[in-house]
């Protein structure tokens, strides 16, 4: 039995900029590390978390079965196929939204944490319900955003609304860095997010076009192509999280030839 | 009995104090149908605590119309919920009534520590001082002054009363739009110059923004 467990609600206000597939990924790579680790989808209008992992065709129970008592946790629980550690708690259907209340996620997730160390609860998009009800289960919270405009004002309703429900700690990922287009300008900095937002930068994602192919196989890029980009950056999120202390990825060795510009662009100013 | 559309002023007594909610329910019991603004006094108030109320106040066919406090932590967390929220300033009298707030004069100075996010909104019936930047998306207003020891990159509104003298200073004057009184500026397009802080007021008609030189906090 897992005594101090850890509820992470992985958050953004905007939609599409890359929760699910953190979700997966950093389960994936926690789940690695020797921590039992449960992926609560909590994105009941949409659930996608179980496609990214690639275990759409094993559920048979979901979380409204648990709640309306119908099953126990663990027969609703879907073990990932190589990474024992891993289990998903999938979404049950869309219409569940009409009763859930914040008291109910709370529930399952007091059941989760009883058997994991790491609880990762994947967020819905927006401020409302869906949204509120994830956040009165979650001790601490992820923010994700891209860099852009929309999705950094997002990003800051949403940080607002974890500080009055003190949540904490809130940490930072910037998904979808581009270093080309930040070197040219083209793309809010680093500094500029890290800027309006005030949070603590957990990480960077590198654009990977390796993460369409791997969404499209069910297979986390963490899972098995360890050495793209993209999956470097999450395995680093992932040892973060655990209180290692590993510098920003340098994206001279992902991309190369922008190293020197990326140096610069952790300076640059554009709005 | 009141009219419902009268605005009636509800101070919540003490929320830690365990028989809060029945003095407050006795209050309610009075008041029936009636449209409320929630006093919260300095007390601080968690969105849980708030959705609490809301419950309570619903049972009694009331409405919120919005919340008054001195906490900081209380008007972000009733914004948060969507309610207009306004900080009072703490006064002896426990009779807080639109009357004697406006014989307020704006020598009392609201106090804001932290950022201030987007789709926040903080409003001071003094001067309001913030410490923190306030983000785009963020909206502050006071009837007297605004002073902002961070960046400012929302909308500020200076003398909502209509006071023409008054002043939005901030570290960095990048708001997305600047009220003072009843003149409405767009923010600049350029960039500020760094190492100064700056001082947005009227001049000759027009809201003007200038280097703050720090005589002028005198006036
Ligand atoms: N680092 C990345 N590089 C390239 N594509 C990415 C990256 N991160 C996410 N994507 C793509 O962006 C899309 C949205 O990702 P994802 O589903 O994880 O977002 P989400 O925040 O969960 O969306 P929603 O709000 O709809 O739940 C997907 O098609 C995904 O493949
Ligand atoms: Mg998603």
């Amino acid at each position: 039995m897992a005594t101090d467990t850890r509820v992470i609600l992985i958050c953004s206000g905007k939609g599409g900029v890359g929760k699910t597939t953190l979700t997966a990924n950093l389960g994936i790579s926690l789940a690695r590390q020797g921590l039992t680790t449960a992926v609560l989808d909590a994105d009941f209008g949409l659930r996608n978390l179980d496609l990214l992992l690639g275990l759409e065709n094993r559920i048979v129970y979901t979380a409204q079965e648990v709640l309306e008592e119908e099953c126990r946790l663990d027969q609703a629980l879907v073990k990932h196929k190589q990474e024992s550690n891993l289990s998903l708690l999938p979404a049950g259907n869309p219409r569940m939204l009409d009763w859930l209340k914040p008291d109910d996620m709370k529930r399952i997730v007091d059941m989760l944490k009883e058997q994991f160390n790491y609880v990762l609860i994947d967020c819905p998009a927006g401020v409302e319900d869906g949204f509120k009800n994830a956040m009165a289960a979650s001790q601490e919270a992820i923010v994700v955003t891209n860099p852009e405009v929309s999705a950094v004002r997002d990003a800051d309703r949403v940080i607002g609304l974890l500080n009055t429900n003190s949540i904490k700690p809130v940490q930072l990922v910037l998904n979808r860095v581009r270093p080309k287009m930040m070197a040219n300008q083209e793309m809010l900095s680093i500094n500029d997010v890290t800027d309006i937002l005030a949070l603590p930068l957990l990480g960077l994602v590198l654009e990977d076009e390796q993460i369409i192919v791997s969404t499209n196989r069910g297979e986390p890029l963490t899972l098995n192509s360890v050495n793209s980009p993209a999956a470097k950056c999450y395995l680093n999120i992932a040892k973060r999280l655990q209180g290692e202390d590993i510098p920003l990825i340098d994206p001279l060795k992902e991309s190369s030839g922008f190293g020197a510009k990326f140096r610069r662009l952790m300076q640059t100013k554009i709005f | 009995m009141n009219s419902n559309n009268q605005k009636i002023i509800i101070n919540i007594g003490d929320i830690n104090d365990p028989k809060w909610k029945i003095g407050f329910k006795n209050k309610l019991k009075m008041l029936r149908s009636n449209n409320l603004e929630i006093d919260s006094e300095n007390i601080d108030l968690s969105c849980k605590d708030i959705s609490e109320i809301i419950e309570i106040v619903n049972q009694y066919d009331c409405k919120i119309t919005g919340f008054c406090s001195s906490s900081p932590k209380t008007i972000v967390s009733s914004q948060s919920l969507g309610y207009k929220s306004q900080f009072s300033i703490e006064n002896n009298s426990k009779n807080t009534s639109d009357a004697n707030k406006k014989n307020l004069t704006f020598s009392k100075t609201h106090f804001h520590q932290g950022t201030v996010r987007s789709g926040e909104y903080l409003e001071s019936p003094g001067n309001l001082l913030i410490l923190g930047d306030v983000n785009p998306g963020a909206k502050v207003s006071a009837e007297g002054n605004i002073i902002i020891w961070g960046k400012l990159l929302g909308i500020a509104h200076a003398g909502t009363k209509g006071n023409s003298k008054a002043t939005i200073s901030a570290l960095q004057l990048r708001p997305v739009q600047l009220r003072i009184a009843k003149k409405i500026a767009r923010g600049p397009k350029e960039k500020p110059q760094l190492g100064h802080a700056e001082q947005a007021k009227i001049d000759s008609e027009e809201i003007i923004i200038t280097p703050l030189l720090t005589t002028q906090f005198n006036s």
